[in-house]
C-alpha cells in the first residue's frame, strides 16, 4: 500500500476508497461516452476502458469489496449504456456471461494481488523493525559487556586489596597499609569516574538521541572542566587557550564537560608523558572546535581505525593494564553526535590529538530548547 | 575551653554517615547523626546544631521538605549533600535557603572547608571591609579593586557583582539570587546579561579566563568566589 494510505485511519481509508471508486467509474463512463460518440458500436474497446478503471480501483482501494462492487456496476453500466439496445438492460446477449466473468475475474485477481502486496510490504517493514531492534540490542549487549569488564577490573583490585588488609592487619607495616588503602582509593575513584560517565549518557534521550541544550558561554564550560579535572589530577599542567571574544554555544554543558574531561584524562593517562597537554578552543564561522593535544607516544596504529568502538579494547590483551579508554571514547562520540558535532582522533608529529566540534546554531530538527 | 561546634548530619546511608562522622569527629566537631528526615527535624530542634549537613535523597521525607521545615523556625547554616548531575535540585535547595551544597562524593578536606566558610559567614556580625585572596584585593569602603597592587576599573554593575560575590566568598550564589540582588526582582529570568558581565569581569581580573583563579563557575547553578583570606 502506498505511504499516503498508511497515514490514514481505517475509517478514512474506506471513505477515500468510496470516493475513489465513484471517481474512477465516473471517468470511465465519461471517456466511454466520448469514445462511443466518435466510434459507435465498438463494445470491445469500451469494455477495455472499464476493465482499466476496474484495475485502477482494485489497486488503490482497501479490500476486495470496492473492486467487486465496481465490477458489478461496470457490467450493468456497459450493458445499459453502451450495448445494443442502448439505455435498456438486455441480459440475453450471447457474449454477455463471458464479458461479465472476465471482468469479475480481473477485478478479483487485481484486488487479491494488491492486498497481498500490501500485506507483504507490512511484513517486510515488521521484519526490518525487528532487525533494527536486534541491532540495537546487540549494541546494548556489547556496551554492557564492555562496561562489566571495565568495572570488574577495579572491583577486583578493591576486593583483593581490602581482603589482604583485613587478613594481614597485624603483619603489615604502616607503609604497606598506606599503599593498600591508596590503591583501594584509586580504584574506587576510577570506578566513580566510570559510573559518572554512564550516568551522563542517560541525559541523552529518545530514539533520535537529542540533548537538552542551553546557550552556554564557552569559557565557563572550559573553566569548569579544567577545575574539575584539577581536583582529580592536582599536579597535571594543562595549557588552555580560548578565543578572546565572548561566545555562546548551545549545548548540554554537563555533557560537553564530560567529553572534555574524558579526552584530557585519556591524554594524561595514556600519553606516557608529562609534557603539558594543550587544550585549544577555536572559533570558526559556524562552529567551535576543541583540540586536545598531547605530546606523548601517540595512538597505537591498530586502534586508529576503530577508536570509537566500545568493544575493541576489551578484547585486546592490554586493556587491563590500560583500563580501556574505549567506553570513554564511545561515550564521547555519542555525546558529540547528539550535539550534531564531530569527533576525530589522530596522531600528529609528537603525540596524539582529539578534535571535536560543536555547531554554533541549533539545527531545525536537532537540539531542542 | 571553647565549646565544640555541633553538627547535625541527616543522611540515610549508614556507611556514608559513619565516614562523615568519623572525619568530623577527628577534626574536633561534635556530631549527631539522623538517619531519616523526621528524626533530623526533631534533632534539629532539640540538639541545636551549629551546622546541618542534609542529604537530599531521604527515605521518608523529601530533603527539600526537611529544609523548608527547618527554615520555618531556624536560621542555622545548612549544607546540602547532592549528586553532581542534579543541578535543578541544588538550585532549588539553595533558593530555598540552603547556605551551600557539596557534591557527592567529596573529600573530607572539601567538607571541612565548606563547614568553616558557613560558620564564618554566620558568625561575623559585621561584614568584612576588605576582601583579599591571592593577588586580588577589594576595599569595600573605598570601593577600590586592586590586582597585584594595580587598580582595576570596573563598571558600576561589574563592581556590584564582584563585591556581592566577594562578600559571600566561598559560597555558591545562584543565578537567580545574583539577578535579584543586582537587577531587582522585575528583571526577566534570562541570565545572559549576568553571564556577559561575568565574562567582562573575568577578562579584567583573571590571567586566563579558561583557568580562573578568583571566580569559579558552577554551570547550571551559579558562581562561587575564592574564599577571603583576610579574616
Amino acid at each position: 500500500m502506498n505511504p499516503f494510505f498508511k497515514k490514514l485511519t481505517r475509517r478514512e481509508q474506506h471513505i477515500f476508497s468510496i470516493f475513489f471508486s465513484i471517481f474512477c467509474m465516473g471517468v470511465a463512463i465519461a471517456v466511454s461516452f466520448i469514445y462511443h460518440n466518435l466510434v459507435p458500436d465498438n463494445l470491445t474497446n469500451i469494455v477495455l476502458i472499464f476493465i482499466l478503471a476496474l484495475v485502477v480501483v482494485s489497486r488503490y482501494t482497501v479490500g476486495y469489496w470496492y473492486g467487486i462492487f465496481c465490477c458489478l456496476f461496470a457490467v450493468v453500466c456497459v450493458n445499459y449504456l453502451f450495448a445494443y439496445p442502448y439505455f435498456a438492460l438486455n441480459f440475453t446477449l450471447p457474449d454477455y456471461p463471458v464479458t461479465f466473468l472476465g471482468m469479475a475475474a480481473i477485478t478479483l485477481l487485481t484486488s487479491t494481488l494488491t492486498s497481498h502486496l500490501a500485506k507483504q510490504a507490512e511484513m517486510l517493514a515488521e521484519h526490518e523493525k525487528k532487525l533494527n531492534e536486534a541491532e540495537k540490542e546487540k549494541m546494548r549487549a556489547n556496551l554492557l559487556r564492555a562496561i562489566s569488564h571495565d568495572l570488574r577490573t577495579p572491583l577486583t583490585g578493591i576486593i583483593g586489596n581490602s581482603s589482604v588488609f583485613l587478613e594481614n592487619q597485624v603483619r603489615l607495616s604502616e607503609e604497606e597499609k598506606t599503599e593498600i588503602v591508596s590503591n583501594i582509593n584509586n580504584d574506587a575513584n576510577w570506578l566513580l569516574n566510570m559510573v559518572e560517565n554512564l550516568l551522563t549518557v542517560t541525559r541523552i534521550t529518545g530514539d533520535n538521541l537529542t540533548v537538552k541544550s542551553n546557550e552556554e558561554p564557552l569559557e565557563e564550560v572550559v573553566a569548569e572542566s579544567l577545575q574539575r579535572l584539577s581536583k582529580r589530577y592536582p599536579d597535571v599542567v594543562i595549557d588552555a587557550q580560548i578565543p578572546d571574544e565572548f561566545i555562546l554555544v548551545p549545548m548540554d554543558a554537563i555533557l560537553i564537560e564530560q567529553v572534555t574531561i574524558n579526552l584530557l584524562e585519556n591524554a594524561i593517562i595514556h600519553s606516557e608523558s608529562v609534557a603539558p597537554i594543550k587544550l585549544l578552543v577555536e572559533n570558526h564561522s559556524d562552529h567551535v572546535s576543541f583540540t586536545i593535544r598531547d605530546y606523548g607516544v601517540g595512538l597505537p596504529r591498530e586502534m586508529l581505525n576503530n577508536l570509537f568502538d566500545s568493544t575493541v579494547y576489551t578484547t585486546s590483551g592490554t586493556s587491563d593494564a590500560h583500563r580501556g579508554m574505549g567506553i570513554g571514547l564511545s561515550i564521547c562520540q555519542t555525546i558529540i553526535t547528539a550535539h550534531h558535532g564531530t569527533l576525530t582522533g589522530r596522531n600528529h608529529k609528537h603525540g596524539a590529538e582529539f578534535i571535536f566540534t560543536l555547531p554554533k546554531t541549533i539545527k531545525e530538527d536537532g537540539l531542542e530548547k | 575551653m571553647k565549646a565544640r561546634i555541633k553538627i547535625l548530619l541527616i543522611e540515610d546511608d549508614k556507611s556514608i554517615s559513619r565516614f562523615i562522622a568519623t572525619a568530623l569527629e577527628g577534626n574536633g566537631y561534635k556530631i549527631m547523626a539522623a538517619l531519616t528526615g523526621k528524626e533530623g527535624i526533631s534533632l534539629a530542634a532539640s540538639f541545636c546544631p551549629d551546622v546541618i549537613l542534609l542529604d537530599l535523597g531521604l527515605p521518608d521525607v523529601d530533603g527539600l521538605q526537611v529544609l523548608k521545615q527547618i527554615r520555618t523556625w531556624s536560621n542555622v547554616p545548612v549544607i546540602v549533600l547532592s549528586a553532581r548531575t542534579k543541578e535543578q535540585e541544588k538550585v532549588e535547595a539553595l533558593d530555598m535557603g540552603a547556605d551551600d551544597y557539596i557534591t557527592k562524593p567529596f573529600g573530607t578536606e572539601e567538607l571541612m572547608a565548606r563547614i568553616r566558610t558557613c560558620m564564618r559567614h554566620r558568625h561575623s556580625g559585621t561584614p568584612d571591609r576588605i576582601y583579599k585572596a591571592l593577588n586580588l584585593e577589594i576595599n569595600f569602603e573605598k570601593r577600590l579593586v586592586k590586582l597585584e597592587g594595580k587598580e582595576i576599573h570596573l563598571t558600576q554593575i561589574e563592581y556590584q557583582l564582584l563585591t556581592l560575590l566577594a562578600e559571600n566568598s566561598g559560597r555558591v550564589l545562584t543565578y537567580s539570587f545574583i539577578m535579584n540582588a543586582i537587577w531587582g526582582p522585575y528583571m526577566d529570568s534570562n541570565n545572559q546579561i549576568l553571564r556577559v558581565n561575568m565574562a567582562n569581569i573575568r577578562r579584567k581580573i583573571e590571567k586566563n579566563p579558561a583557568q580562573p583563579q578568583y571566580v569559579f563557575t558552577e554551570i547550571g547553578i551559579g558562581y562561587r568566589m575564592l574564599d577571603n583570606e583576610h579574616v
